[in-house]
């Protein structure tokens, strides 16, 4: 008899985030036949995509990891993760490898584990670059060697069809690099003669877990269920609920287009989308069409390092500086321009909460009136030494400035805490985000296999 | 003839997120209809009117449509930088709704 229907558990939104145990249990209790993951974004901004960096500290991947590791193999069952971890490049998958073995020895557990790359091999990329130039779906100006040679790992979000070969191969827990968050759950349901455009998404909803639920909660496992014409959502607290509202609400979140929502090889088209409430906690989902493109595309993501950031945090409370605070600073910035001309590019920037730190010229309401301001001296710089004088610089400026009208000669900023220059790091920006052409999907997603035997 | 009233009172949700680094996207969510419908019927929700919100270009308005199924609005504008960039302010960008509270809705029937 056919397969009547694939249950895909998504246990949270946000792998390190954690989730609920007690109802990630009564997720299992619906016998699904996979277990789903996403563990990466571009969300957190290019530090994680520029350095490689992980988002959260490995301990907090490796307490997600334990109990959705543990119980796709009592149910004996596939655990697919995608974008381990943050960005998906390599150094990271083989981090999450690392603590996928690690847990199979401590429990003595035995599978065949997939592991997916998405990092490309720069020679390579430049290669492709060099055929016909990737159209961008951001950065300015056209994608040159040079920034890619500028860039930390350079990842290719994948589609469904690496996860689908890994499943095809037998794994049994996949461990994927950057992916698109859908297709982690999507895999299977396509395999197994689901339709597309209805596994996508359901796999759209499912990727966020307990976002698209009332009450909103990125930590509540959710259950989605794909059949021949329709998918259905439920979360798996008892007392959460799915409405039409919420799901068809989530089919919007992050996304451009309500609508036409483009991945891997084509459109996902929810125009025809219908969303039925079937009783308090369920919805029942028809009519997503998945539309091929001719050419197969895959979106690229990198982040080019512009220098190293450098901070000092203060707050102002005297009235009389704050409504001249424009001024002042100024002052102050030309200070630093003169006293560091020459030493290389920097870029000086104010952060005035209180002013419009929030969301600079986008702010409407452009008078001041705060009884207090919070200032950061942002400075990026060539090297992590200078963008720290000139932060501090700049800070001592504005600690003795002196300005009409001032009464406090004693210092004009307090200090939240000591020391007051803080070096953040290497500054980035995303400057990969491209679509590259591929005559075959999996063929930048090399898999290899591995039996973990305990 | 009611009153004007602004979105924020006839809006169960207005909220706004990235979607990718170089686009942030705002949800307009009801949970009543009929307010809905009176929002949609009034058309003020426009590109014009986004980008005179934003005080930005209206070419830089990729995506305002109204979302029958999610009983929602839709609006998609280019960021002015991109997410993480040295001169960004909101990473997430999910600080960038307060516009769309106050746009004027005319009163109904």
């Amino acid at each position: 008899m056919a397969v009547q229907e694939i249950v895909g558990l998504a246990p949270s939104g946000s792998m390190g985030s954690g989730y609920n145990l007690e109802a990630f249990e009564r997720g299992l209790a619906a016998n699904p036949h996979f277990i789903g993951q996403d563990a990466g974004s571009t969300d957190m901004g290019p530090y994680y995509h520029g350095t490689g960096a992980p988002f959260l500290p490995l301990a907090t991947y490796r307490h997600d990891l334990s109990y959705m590791l543990r119980a796709a193999r009592k149910l004996k069952i596939p655990l697919l993760i995608g974008s381990a971890m943050t960005s998906g490049a390599n150094e990271n998958l083989a981090a999450m490898v690392r603590m996928v073995t690690d847990l199979a020895r401590e429990d003595a557990m035995s599978f065949r584990m997939a592991i997916i790359s998405a990092e490309l091999d720069k020679t390579d990329l430049k290669r492709r670059l060099a055929r016909e130039p990737f159209e961008s779906l951001g950065p300015a100006g056209a994608l040159t060697p040079e920034t890619i040679d500028r860039c930390g790992p350079v990842c290719a979000q994948m589609g469904v069809e690496p996860f689908i070969r890994a499943l095809d191969a037998g794994a049994e827990v996949i461990i994927a690099g950057r992916a698109c968050d859908d297709a982690i759950f999507a895999a299977l349901p396509i395999l197994k003669g689901f339709d597309k455009g209805l596994s996508l998404h359901c796999g759209k909803i499912l990727e966020c877990a307990g976002l698209s639920a009332i009450p909103y909660d990125l930590a509540e496992p959710l259950l989605g269920r794909v059949r021949r014409d329709h998918f259905e959502v439920e979360p798996c607290h008892p007392k959460h609920r799915c409405t039409t509202v919420s799901v068809a609400g989530h089919s919007l979140y992050e996304r451009g287009d309500p609508c036409l929502q483009p991945g891997p090889g084509g459109m996902n088209d929810l125009t025809a989308a219908t969303f039925t409430q079937l009783d308090e906690r369920r919805v029942k989902v028809t009519g997503s069409r998945f539309v091929p493109d001719k050419i197969y595309r895959i979106k690229l993501e990198g982040a080019e390092q512009l220098g190293f950031r450098s901070i000092v945090m203060v707050g102002i409370r005297d009235p009389i500086m704050i409504r001249q605070i424009d001024t002042i600073l100024q002052e102050a910035r030309e200070r630093a321009e003169e006293r560091f001309a020459g030493k290389g590019e920097f870029h000086l920037l104010y952060r005035i909460y209180g002013k419009n730190a929030v969301m600079g010229d986008l702010e409407p309401d452009t008078h001041l009136q705060s009884h207090e301001i919070g200032l950061m001296i942002d400075v990026v710089a060539p090297t992590q030494e200078l963008a720290t004088g000139i932060a501090m610089f700049t800070r001592g400026t504005l600690q003795h400035a002196s300005y009409p009208g001032i009464v406090t000669t004693a210092g004009n900023m307090a200090y939240p805490f000591s020391p007051f220059g803080i070096p953040v790091g290497p500054a980035h920006r995303f400057a990969v985000y491209h679509l590259m052409p591929l005559k075959d999907p999996c063929e930048i997603f090399p898999m290899t296999l591995e039996e973990v035997k305990n | 003839m009611a009153a004007p009233q602004r979105l924020d009172a006839l809006a169960k949700v207005i909220r706004s997120k990235n979607a990718g680094p170089f686009e942030i996207t705002f949800d307009i969510m009801f949970d009543d209809a009929a307010k809905y419908e009176r929002v949609k019927a009034s058309g003020v929700i426009n590109a014009a009117r986004i980008a005179e919100a934003y005080r930005i270009r209206v070419d830089d308005v990729l995506v305002c449509r109204p979302y029958d199924a999610a009983v929602a609005f839709k609006i998609t504008i280019r960021r002015p930088v991109g997410s993480g960039d040295i001169e960004d302010r909101d990473v997430y960008g999910c600080q960038q709704h307060v516009p769309l509270t106050r746009i004027e809705i005319p009163g109904g029937r």
